[in-house]
């Protein structure tokens, strides 16, 4: 599979992820937007499996890459949100997040090529990005949420259960980081000698980890703040946003070792 | 928020005691910091770090115990005083992950003299601020701890046990442990065998385990071509640049609105130039390069041309294809896919091994961990050099105890979800 038949694989996607999201706002069919997600979803996933196995290595190097798995997490997360809380409006922020991402792929592919550095040859490579994207499609849901909730704040019709939702997705996604985080460690010390060595990409990790750690604290209160919690997921998830590709672009992250391409 | 006529310091205690204490602990950090300077972690090396961190756990208990109807022990233990804790600390982090950092060697004295640097935040995790914030969360999640012993237990106390136990362990172990790390690379000469390490302030150590390096062995990847303006150097097409990955020859591409063929192929060849044009032989020695033969056709152009491109060796320069007046063909060097030692390993204790060290395969023997650092960057595949690392961590094992905790506990949270509220 190359990269060039990609567009096609990824308007096939949207298509059927559009009209899951469309089929979803109507209030009657509930079955028909899970089956149009999920069509969706089997195509994207066939153009993974297939440049993986091209490619000879897992596509999670780059950051279009990176990007790759992004969009398709990201339904996911909104799917299983909407069979669990029944947000109609959901699928319709995951697809368009979705899309944007797929929009910069084909804008800005990253050199697609077979190389994988020697540092990356590593049975720990592909579960610790696999568990982070999904995560960040976790965590992405929940901002949405937090979002909806502060641009209608006084509109929102049960504050109570919109933060039940929120409360779920962080603590499934503060699993996966702490996950993704540990697995991380662990292959560090295979790989550098040190499980922990406060390079710029681990600080920004670690940040983002203690970001979702407040939201989940500051809610075991029972007098705590609706909109502070949101906004504390909002920063969240800019410390996040960071960490995944921000620290490229930061002076300290000259001597970053996991800074590639 | 029925408290809102409370004063402060007036109990029940809440978040603004909570950002106070913190504050104040990040303060005493710094005026620590301005009077003693950076943390040296070689005087907490064992068993300093070993009494502090038993007393510290000890101590806590005790006064848990002596205490338990304390509001401040109470205070201690609760959300209020760990949420600030953690604000700060995230503070903290933001500020390390913005400011490029000092190698630890770097004394005070050569650091330059500005307002962080004072401040210990240009190595900020050997700095008292950095350090105490964190004690401070360790004692908070150790009476948590305590407290959640005394309540009814119930399953999904499990999840909340192995996070903050697992995070105590690690956390504690990691800080105070550091003082015991000790890491030294070792540069070794193919056929020689070297007890020398070198540390990481630059001093030369005799090491319990000496290094034999029987063969050095670097895969690369496949050659690849690329397009080159010649003006500028950069890569074609300039927005994403693409590159040509050799297969076999006989093949044909179009890369950066060129088209290729490729007409020959030597993996191990000498090049030969002269002032008008480049000889390619086949050469199957050390110091070979690889060379591909090609041949470019552009749109516009009246003949392709024709030629060898390679990316050199440290004995034979690189050759280009020029293409017209503006373009040409690149062989960048070739990237490593793998590099490797072989090795024989002695000991002080009799140790005497043979094995293969690989990068993400370190070997374990007796208490250090040997790594596969780096090579002769300048002689490339043909490097006799090997670099190792040699790192040995005593605690390593408490650490990875208190981490599968944590993962443990992770899995839970993600099963258990929170707890549910009657709504
Ligand atoms: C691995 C990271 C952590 C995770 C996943 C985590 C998660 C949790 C969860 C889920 C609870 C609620 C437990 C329940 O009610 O069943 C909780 C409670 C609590 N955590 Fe954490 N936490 C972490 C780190 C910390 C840290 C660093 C501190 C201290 C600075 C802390 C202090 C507390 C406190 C004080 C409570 C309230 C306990 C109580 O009221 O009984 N936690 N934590």
């Amino acid at each position: 599979m190359s990269w060039e038949l990609f567009i096609y694989f990824a308007a096939g996607a949207l298509l059927f992820w559009i009209m899951g999201a469309i089929a979803a706002l109507g209030n009657r069919h509930r079955a028909l937007s899970i089956l149009c997600t999920t069509a969706g979803l089997l195509v994207f996933a066939f153009f993974i499996a297939a440049l993986w196995h091209s490619l000879e290595r897992p596509p999670l190097r780059t950051m279009g890459e990176t990007r790759l798995w992004y969009s398709f997490f990201l339904p996911i997360a909104g799917l299983l949100t909407y069979l669990r809380w029944n947000y109609k409006w959901i699928l319709s922020f995951t697809t368009l997040l979705s899309a944007v991402f797929i929009m910069v792929n084909i804008k800005n592919p990253d050199i697609h090529n077979k190389v994988l550095m020697p540092a990356l040859q590593s049975p720990w490579f592909a579960p610790h990005v696999i568990i982070y994207m999904f995560s960040y499609a976790i965590l992405g849901a929940a901002t949405l949420g937090a979002l909806y909730y502060l641009v209608k704040e006084k509109k929102v019709s049960n504050p109570e259960r919109l933060m039940q939702m929120t409360d779920e997705l962080v603590y499934a996604g503060t699993a996966c980081i702490t996950l993704g985080m540990l697995m991380g460690a662990i292959w560090a010390k295979e790989a550098w000698g040190h499980y922990w060595s406060w390079d710029p990409k681990e600080t920004w990790a670690a940040a983002t980890w203690l970001g979702y750690l407040l939201y989940i604290h500051y809610r075991l209160k029972k007098n705590a703040s609706h909109k502070l919690s949101m906004i504390l997921l909002l920063v969240a998830f800019m410390l996040l946003q960071i960490c995944w590709y921000g620290v490229n672009y930061l002076p300290s992250a000259q001597q970053s070792v996991h800074v590639y391409s | 928020m029925k408290s809102r006529s409370r004063k402060i310091w007036e109990q029940p205690w809440g978040y603004a005691e909570g950002f106070i204490v913190a504050t104040g602990i990040l303060l005493t950090g710094l005026m620590l910091q301005l009077t003693v300077g950076n943390i040296e972690p070689a005087l907490f090396a064992s068993p300093v770090n070993v009494i502090m961190g038993a007393s510290l756990t000890a101590g806590l208990i005790a006064v848990y115990f002596l205490l338990p109807q304390n509001k401040a022990t109470k205070w201690l233990s609760g959300v209020y005083a760990a949420v600030p804790a953690i604000v700060l600390l995230l503070l903290l982090c933001m500020i390390l992950g913005l400011t490029p950092q000092l190698p630890l060697s770097t004394g005070r004295m050569q650091a330059s003299d500005n307002l962080f640097s004072r401040l210990g935040w240009v190595q900020m995790t050997t700095s008292w601020s950095f350090i105490l914030l964190c004690f401070y969360i360790l004692i908070i999640l150790e009476l948590t701890l305590l407290r959640r012993t005394r309540k009814k237990q119930s399953w999904r106390d499990i999840g909340f046990y192995l996070n903050h136990l697992g995070l105590f362990v690690a956390l504690l172990a990691g800080l105070s442990g550091s003082a015991d790390l000790k890491r030294f690379t070792m540069s070794v000469q193919k056929g020689q065998v070297e007890w020398r390490g070198t540390g990481q302030s630059g001093e030369t150590i005799e090491l319990p385990v000496a290094i034999q390096l029987d063969t050095f062995r670097i895969e690369e990847y496949p050659p690849r071509l690329v397009v080159v303006e010649n003006m500028t150097g950069k890569i074609l097409p300039a927005a994403h640049p693409e590159s040509y990955h050799f297969v076999e020859i006989g093949k044909t591409a179009r890369l950066a609105g060129v088209s290729l063929e490729i007409m020959d192929y030597l993996p191990h060849a000498a090049i030969l130039r002269d002032s008008t044009f480049v000889n390619v032989v086949p050469m199957m020695m050390e110091g070979a390069g690889t060379a591909i033969k090609v041949k470019v056709a552009k749109p516009g152009m009246e003949q392709p041309v024709e030629g060898w491109v390679s990316s050199g060796s440290y004995l034979f320069p690189h050759s280009t294809l020029p293409v017209d007046e503006f373009t040409s063909i690149v062989m960048p060097p070739q990237e490593v896919k793998k590099y490797k030692s072989f090795v024989t390993l002695y000991s002080e204790k009799g140790t005497n091994l043979q094995a293969v060290i690989e990068v993400n395969k370190p070997l374990s023997v007796e208490e250090w961990m040997i790594y596969q650092y780096s090579y002769d960057n300048s002689k490339g595949k043909y490097s006799d050099v090997s670099i190792f690392e040699l790192v040995r961590d005593p605690w390593l094992k408490v650490v990875y105890t208190g981490i599968f905790m944590l993962l443990a506990g992770a899995l839970f949270l993600f099963i258990a979800g929170p707890k549910k509220r009657t709504v």
